[in-house]
Formats: C-alpha cells, structure tokens, sequence
C-alpha cells in the first residue's frame, strides 16, 4: 500500500514537471528548425526526426535587410533599462524604508503605516490606469521613444516593492543595534550603511530580484511609450509575428530573452538554498 | 569630574517617564539606579546617552553642557539587557567598531581590543562569529566594546537579567574586576536593575527611583538604614518591607485590638497619633509568649523560612532562621522585634528609624 | 488532575544511529496527583525538552508517557489535556481579560454560568478583578502574564499546568506575591503545578520537590531541604543555594577525618571504605560560624571582603589559597583581618569524585 503510494507521488511530480518543462524543450527543438520541419507536420526530436540548424539563431543578430530579425539593440535596451530602473528604484526604496522604520511621520491623521500602505498600493492597481497619464506626461517633457523615459517610469512602478520588502526587513533590525552604532561613534548615515544595511543585504537581494523581473518582462509600458527610435525585448519579439512568422528565431529570441532571468534565478538560488532569505519572501 | 543633572523631564505622553530627575554623580564610582520595571530607569539612561532629548532640563559634565552634544560624540558606552552585538562582524570587529569609527591607530585599536577581551574572559574568541556565541558569551562582548572607548560615563541597563541565574552571579563577582581597571577607574558607571540585593552587592551609590522620580540617593548603607518614605522602604528589599498601620498613645504601639507593643528607645519622642509601621521580615519571627497570627503560606529559602501570616487586617511576612515547615491556618505565636521598628507619617514620609532615631 | 509517569523517557537527536546523541537521557518519573514540583537547571540542560515532551509539543524518541495509566505518548497535546504557560505572555490581544479567562472552556462548550463562576474565582486568586472588562493588549507585561498563569488554571480538570519560566518577565516584589497565589491555588484545587527554572531561588520556594538536572541528566531529586543541606553531587551543591557551597579538596587522615590546607576536620561520615582519590568536603556558607577561639573544627583564616547584602553579610575569606564565603547576620561582628572559621561536623558533606559518600 506504502509503495503504491508513494509510486503515485513520483508519477504525479514527473507528469507535473513534464507539462512545465515542455514549452520550454519546443521552443528549444524549434530554435533548430528550418522552414522545411516546421511547416511538413509536427516534428519533435532533432536528428531523429530533422535535420537542426542555426539559422533561426544567427538570424538574432541579422538586421531585417539580410533577412534577419535583429534583436541585438532591443536586448541591450532592455538591460539597461531594466537594470538602471531596479537599482535606482533599490537606492530610493531602500532610503524611504529605512526612514518609514526608524523615524516617526506625523502629519494630520497619517502615519507611518498609513505612507508604507500608500507605497504598496501602488502595485494593487490595474497598470493600465496609469497608461494614459504617463503619455502624457512622458510626452509634454519630450520623453516618450526615449530610454530616458521609460527609466523613470519603471522607477514609479518598482520603488514600491523595494519600499514593501525592506520596510519589513528593517523592522526585522532591532533598533537597539542602530542606538549602539550610534553610542560607537556613527552619525545617523553612517549608521545607515554601516550597521544597518550589511545587515539586510538578503533583503536586497530579493527585492532586487523582484524588481528585476517585473522590469524585464513588462510588455505593456514599453510598448505604449516607446514606438521606432527605442524598443525593448518583449516588443521587438511580439513584433516578430507578421504574415509569415519565422517560428525558428522567434523561438530563438524567446530563449534569449528568457535567459538573464534564469542566470539571476540560479544565483539567487545559491543564497536562496542557504537559508538566507527564509523571512524575505512572501 | 562630575556629572550634574538638573530638572530633567520627559513627558511623552500622559505620563512622566521622567519627573525633574536631579542628581550629582564623581568620577571612579559606581552608581545603581534601582526600581521596579517602567520606573523609567531605561528612559534615564537613554537620556544620558542622548537618544532621548528631555522635554526640559540640563546636563551638565564638568561643568560643561552635555545634554546639547549630539549621541554620535558624547563620550558614553552602553550595554543593553538583550544581547546587542553587531551580526555581521567577528567578535574582534564588535569590540574594534568604536575605536574605527574614531579612527584610531590599527595597532593601538589591537592592544586596547585584546586587553578588553581578556578583561572580560574571551581571549581566544577574537575569530568567532557572533552567532555561535552563547548569551553569556555574547554580553561579554557587549562589555567588552563598552570598556575599550574608556567613555567618561559608563550605562548598564540590567545587563545580567537575561542570563541565567548561576552566570549572573559569576559575572557580578566578575564586575568588580572588570570595572576596576586602568582604564575604566575614573569612569562612572551606572547600573540599572529591579534587584535590591544586586544594588547592595555593588556596594557603590543606589539611586531609587519610581514613576520618573528620584525617590532617595545614598550609599547602600544609608538608604537600607534609613530609606526616606514607604516606597523606598518597599523597593529596596526583597522580600519587601513589612507595613502597618497602628496609632501611638500612652506611650504604646497600638497596631490592632490584641496587638500592642512597647514604644522602642528611638520612638519616644513621637505624639500621640496614627502613624505607618514598618518592619523588615527579620524582625517578626516566632516566640511561644508573642502574638497569636494563622499562618497563609511557608516558603522555604536556603536554610531560612519565609512566614506569611495574618492577624485580623495586618498581613506580614516574617523570617525564621531555620527550615521548618507549617501549615495552611496553623496558628502560631509571632514577636516584633522593636528595636528593628520604622515609623512613617501618614504621608508616607519617615519619622524615625532605628539607626537615626527620631528626624 | 492525574498522576503522570514518564517510563524510560528519552530525546535523541539522531535515534537511528547507534551512538546516540541524547538531549534527555533515559529516566524514569512519576508526577504524583497534585503535587508541586520544580525542574531546575542551567540553560540547554533539557528541562524545556521534559516539558515539551509532557505537553506533546515534542515526540519522544523513546519510551513511553501515561495519565493515569493511560498512555498518551501518540496522542496530541490538545488530546492530553495539559495547560502550558510560558515564559513570555500569550494573550489574545483583540479580547478583553475576561474573555481571554474564558476562552478555554468557552472551547470546550461549558455553560456560562459555570464559565463565570470560574472566571471570577481564578481572577479574584491572581488579583485581576478590577481589570475584566479592559481590553487585554493594554496591560503591562506582568499583568498579560497574570492572565496567561490565569488560562493555564482556569481549567481544572487539566492533567497538570506546566510552566516555562513564568515569572521572568515579573517584579521582584510581585514575584513573591504571585509564587503565594500559585501555592494557594495548588492547595486549594490539588493541581499538580510543575515549574521549570534555571532559579534556583524560585524553585525553593515554590516546589514541594525539585528536579535538579545537567546535562540533559537529572542529576538528584528532592525536597528543598534535602537538596540543601545534602546535595548529592557537587554540582548540585554548586547550583543550588545563593552563594555556591564551599568545597575543599581534602585527604583522608583517619576514619572520619579529613586534611586539607594543614587543618583537620573531623566530619560524620565513615571514610574507611573510600579508595577514591578526589575527595572534597563541602559545607555551605550558611552553616560556617565566626569563632573567637580555636576550637575542634575551627580553622583561621584572613578576610578579603564583607559584603552587605541587607539582611545579611557575605564575607569572603582565605585560607591557605583556598576561598571561602561564610553567611553571617547583619548583627554579627566581623573582625577586620584574622578569624576563625568553625565548620561544624554535622553540615560536613563529603564527596569523592564529585559523588556525596552517605553512609
């Protein structure tokens, strides 16, 4: 009875994995194909069932004249953008938690609480109510198709996760540490950067890690603000689809694209699996 | 040098944490701030270090103002009763970090860090992580860092109350080592605690304090002979004195109808009236010619016995010098031991003590 | 209430393998019905671990745990029907204090008259009358714990109330009067109470017998008379009383006699049988008596130290290089330099390798 159950608990986990990993394993056997296997019929195994190839890969980095899909500059923008966006947003969202968790606010009825849940309701609404104002501020200042531009918006959307994660962190910090650091010699920066944050670096982590990965995968700002001179990953593959959808490097360019998060995934994982982070994720 | 502190108070809310607390404190002393929890010994100490900025009043060392220099540059050292240590750094860092911050020398920082270490017993533990260290073990290194900035004014906030029993004792006896150093004999130390027997242990001044006032500062021998009002009297022993209330007339303690007793020597020139009694749980014990009391309740301590016993309204705990055991409403005969008699007025304040006489 | 017996009872870390690594070792225990019992020893010393087992927060790894002959060892703590109350107060802050006296047995569907009979009784036994109404997140830290101690007795149909250190977080002064409510509700209701401390002051008082352990070993069990004035290992005579005892090591120098330091001390146990070759003599600093002549069991010795401590004096003295700590009266004179120290035979323990010799 013990083994049947237990046999059933592994067949459920591995039909489990195979329905999770499977998109992935197609759009990896696809990224090989050429026109031939995909429009013939279903074809799965290379080698078996088709010959691979590398073009759908090499095609990447091929602009559109020479018949390729070019998503070099997309790739690079949206690091950028993304990367710039999560530290700014971690620099200031780490600044305001500490301030929400040391220091008392007052003003008429609001208090701290009040201001922290004023930041995480921010990630509670809708993005689309925000798509019209932000054109229109992004255009009276002339930053719309600008990298600029999308920076800052991503800093308004992200800053409220780091602002969420570290509040709860620092109050984690027993205050009586930061009095001591103070008695030690430190002014209430160095306190700061000195005690507080080593301290909370799994924090930062995961929250760097979250703002991450909603600043890579987001589709919807970056398609409404941006139009020719910038474009970022998930628009350029989005816009991969035409009368004729070349499957192979449009597989090829979701692979790339989902590739740094995996990279940050398993770093993390490191640090994850050590228990580091056991009360930073929710 | 002495640090003087005039009017200080602190009202945060609705209530006074601290109540025009004055006091004059010397260098090279000891100094034990005693009473019960939330008297608001851990909001004068947060004063002195400057985390707390008083409503009003002044501080001053040596004559010049202390209470206006920020926290980061007054010359203080703190030790918490939770055991605060930075996580991050090795034991060798925690104690280094006051001295870094102050920039100082790396040879100089290393003699001063190793002679604290071995101050306090932990020379070998320079390497260790702090998490791997014991409670004990880690308020050693809470003192240690305290001890290497050989800061003018010493706090400790009932830095003991969280070990275990037997440890604490280990390190009180430790203290009067640790604190008579080169280094530390000309800082003054003040020490907060609940314990009235841990004050007079430390032998130095005892500060009495409850709802944010300074009730009575003395040396332990003053304030145990004569504690100035009841609540002293209360605070500064365990188990608390014993109080009465009786009347004085025809030069005789009346305490209840049975009870009467002969006015003591130091107690003769008292008028007649209602008076509060105080008496030390010393001083009833049992007499086959006493007082007839029902016994409530016998506790055992060491080679001594507690007795709490009843007469009519008057409950009091008496002290028996040996082990014995009694029951639940046996009725025994208790004597008061006059000469060991205290006298408050009706506001509570002192009138007459055995070592002083009448004031 | 029940009795409750523990059979081979023991906590292993890594049971499958075959050099155990225990955290309790085996014993055996039997908790008779309405006792007062204290489990008493130094951190890590695996009295948390006996009573998590008797609650059913922690499985043991061996043996087995009866109520009244019943074996509960597979069952969960709600089925045992064990109040716990621990060392930090737990209190259902959205409800009022009568509520939070309520809850237990509003759990198990009493009637409310019933449910307030019982609320009132265990309120007015732990002083909490006036505050029923008040929501229960507002009290102070001794009032919350009052009213964990009160849900912990609300229920007297519980197996036994185990407590974790309860008194931690309370007063000095208050300390004293809730060890009394504790004991008069014991002899009122016959509940059997066990207190588990490292306190040794506390566990004195409060139980009937004490449950010394080390070590994850239990170590002696006694009344507090018996674990004072014969400790059966040295250990327990260090743990137990308020300062250590005194131990000597010592050489045999006849049938009874023991020398140590040039002195001779002539005990009452019969040391012909010993082949052992550490032997101490311990005696406690309550017995040893200040001298003014040399006398059989005297011996000199030079004073370092006297200590007031209020109602007693602690002098700290030497003799030879050996360290002795002698209890005396406030009253008793002290002589400044020389004394003599009698060590009278009948409070002399003898003890080779660290074991009491009783005979």
């Amino acid at each position: 009875m013990r083994v049947l159950y237990t046999s059933l608990k592994y067949l459920a986990v591995v039909l489990w994995s195979t329905f999770v990993i499977a998109p992935f394993l197609w759009a990896v056997s696809t990224s090989f194909k050429d026109f031939q296997s995909v429009t013939n019929g279903a074809t799965y195994i290379p080698w078996v069932d088709f010959e691979p190839n590398l073009e759908g890969w090499r095609d990447l980095w091929k602009s559109p004249a020479q018949g390729g899909v070019d998503i070099v500059e997309p790739f690079f923008n949206s690091v950028f953008v993304t990367a710039s966006g999560s530290l700014i947003s971690i620099i200031l969202g780490t600044l305001a938690a500490y301030a929400l968790s040391r220091f008392t606010f007052k003003a008429g009825f609001i208090r701290n609480g009040d201001i922290t849940f004023f930041f995480i309701s921010q990630r509670i609404m809708p993005p689309v109510v925000l798509a019209i104002p932000f054109f229109i501020m992004l255009g009276k200042f002339s930053l719309l198709d600008t990298l600029a531009g999308l920076i800052i918006v991503y800093i308004v959307l992200l800053m409220p996760i780091a602002v969420w994660i570290m509040v709860d962190f620092f109050n984690k910090v027993p205050v009586e540490i930061d009095e001591t650091a103070l008695i030690d010699g430190c002014n209430p920066l160095q306190v700061f950067y000195k005690v507080v944050l080593p301290n909370s670096i799994p924090g930062i982590i995961v929250a760097g890690m979250f703002c991450m990965i909603f600043g890579w995968t987001d589709f919807f700002f970056s398609f409404i603000l941006t139009f020719t001179e910038v474009q970022l990953l998930p628009v350029a593959i989005v816009a991969l689809n035409s009368s004729i959808t070349p499957w192979w490097s449009l597989s090829a360019a979701a692979l790339v694209s989902v590739a740094p998060l995996v990279l940050v995934a398993f770093i993390v994982e490191r640090y994850l699996s050590k228990g580091n982070l056991s009360g930073a994720l929710k | 040098m002495s640090l003087i502190a005039s009017n200080l108070s602190f009202k945060p809310g609705n209530e006074w944490h601290l109540d025009n607390v004055c006091f004059e404190m010397s260098k090279g002393q000891i100094y034990t701030i005693l009473g019960r929890t939330l008297a608001g010994k851990t909001t004068l100490l947060k004063t002195l270090a400057g985390l707390i900025s008083p409503d009003e009043g002044t501080l001053t060392l040596d004559d010049r103002d202390f209470g206006s220099i920020p926290v980061w540059k007054r010359e203080v050292a703190m030790v918490y009763q939770q055991f605060i240590n930075y996580p991050h750094l090795s034991v060798y860092e925690n104690v280094a970090f006051p001295l870094k911050q102050r920039r100082m020398q790396s040879d100089q920082i290393k003699a001063r860090v190793m002679k604290a270490l071995q101050q306090v017993g932990l020379d070998g533990f320079e390497n260790r992580k702090i998490q791997a260290l014991s409670g004990g073990q880690q308020q050693r290194v809470a003192l240690a860092r305290s001890l290497v900035k050989e800061a003018s004014v010493i706090l400790l906030d009932e830095p003991l109350v969280n070990l275990d029993y037997k440890l604490r004792e280990q390190l009180r006896e430790e203290f009067r080592n640790i604190f008579s150093s080169e280094a530390s004999k000309d800082s003054i130390l003040i020490y907060s605690s609940t314990d009235p027997v841990e004050a007079m242990q430390l032998g130095g001044q005892i500060l009495v304090m409850d709802e944010g006032r300074i009730l009575q500062q003395g040396t332990s021998k003053e304030v145990y002979e004569n504690p100035n009002c009841t609540k002293v009297a209360q605070i500064t022993n365990d188990p608390a004195m014993n109080l009465f209330e009786g009347r004085v007339e025809n030069g005789r303690i009346i305490l209840s109808s049975e009870i009467d007793l002969e006015l003591p020597q130091h107690c003769k020139g008292l008028a007649t009236g209602s008076y509060i009694f105080g008496m030390r749980a010393a001083g009833i014990t049992l007499n086959s010619t006493g007082f007839p009391f029902s016994v409530e309740l016998s506790e055992i301590s060491g080679s001594e016995t507690f007795l709490h016993i009843r007469h009519e309204m008057i409950g009091v705990v008496g002290l028996l010098d040996s082990v014995q055991n009694f029951n639940t409403g046996e009725v025994v005969r208790v004597q008061f031991d006059t000469l060991q008699l205290y006298v408050f007025d009706q506001n509570e304040q002192l009138v007459s003590s055995p070592y002083r006489g009448l004031e | 209430m029940a009795k409750i017996e523990l059979q081979n009872i023991a906590h292993s870390y890594n049971p499958q393998s075959a050099e155990q690594n225990y955290a309790l070792n085996p014993f055996n225990m039997t908790w008779e019905d309405g006792g007062r019992y204290a489990i008493l020893g130094p951190s890590g010393c695996g009295k948390t671990t006996m009573l998590n087992i008797m609650s059913g927060i922690v499985q043991p790894s061996e043996g087995k745990l009866l109520f009244d002959g019943l074996d509960v060892t597979k069952l969960s703590t709600s089925e045992r029907n064990i109040a716990q109350v621990f060392q930090f107060p737990v209190i259902y802050g959205t409800m009022s204090v009568e509520q939070n006296l309520a809850f237990p047995l509003v759990c198990r569907n009493y009637e409310k008259p019933a449910i307030d009979a019982k609320v009132n009784e265990v309120a007015e036994a732990l002083g909490l009358q006036e505050l029923l109404t008040k929501s229960a997140s507002r009290l102070t830290a001794d009032q919350k714990q009052l009213i964990s101690l009160g849900r912990g007795l609300v229920r007297d149909d519980v197996a036994a109330v185990l407590m974790d250190e309860p008194l931690t977080v309370i007063d000095p002064d208050l300390k004293f009067r809730l060890r009394r409510q504790l004991k008069e509700i014991n002899q009122k209701y016959r509940s059997t109470l066990i207190y588990v401390t490292h306190d040794q002051n506390e566990a004195m008082t409060f139980a009937e017998n004490v449950i010394v352990m080390d070590a994850g070993r239990i170590v002696q069990v006694g009344t507090p008379k018996e674990l004072f004035e014969r400790p059966k290992t040295t250990f327990v005579g260090y743990f137990i009383g308020a300062p250590a005892m005194n131990f000597f090591r010592c050489e045999r120098d006849g049938d009874y006699s023991l020398r140590f330091g040039g002195n001779t001390i002539t005990t009452q146990t019969s040391l012909t049988e010993l082949s052992a070759s550490q032997l101490k003599l311990g005696i406690r600093s309550e017995y040893i008596k200040i001298v003014d002549t040399i006398a059989q069991n005297t011996i000199p010795a030079r004073v370092q130290r006297v200590e007031d401590l209020g109602n007693h004096k602690l002098v700290s003295a030497v003799s030879n290089d050996l360290d002795i700590k002698v209890k005396v009266n406030r009253d008793t004179s002290i002589p400044a330099e020389q004394v003599h120290l009698e060590l009278p035979a009948e409070n002399c323990c003898v003890y080779a390798d660290e074991i009491l010799v009783q005979n």
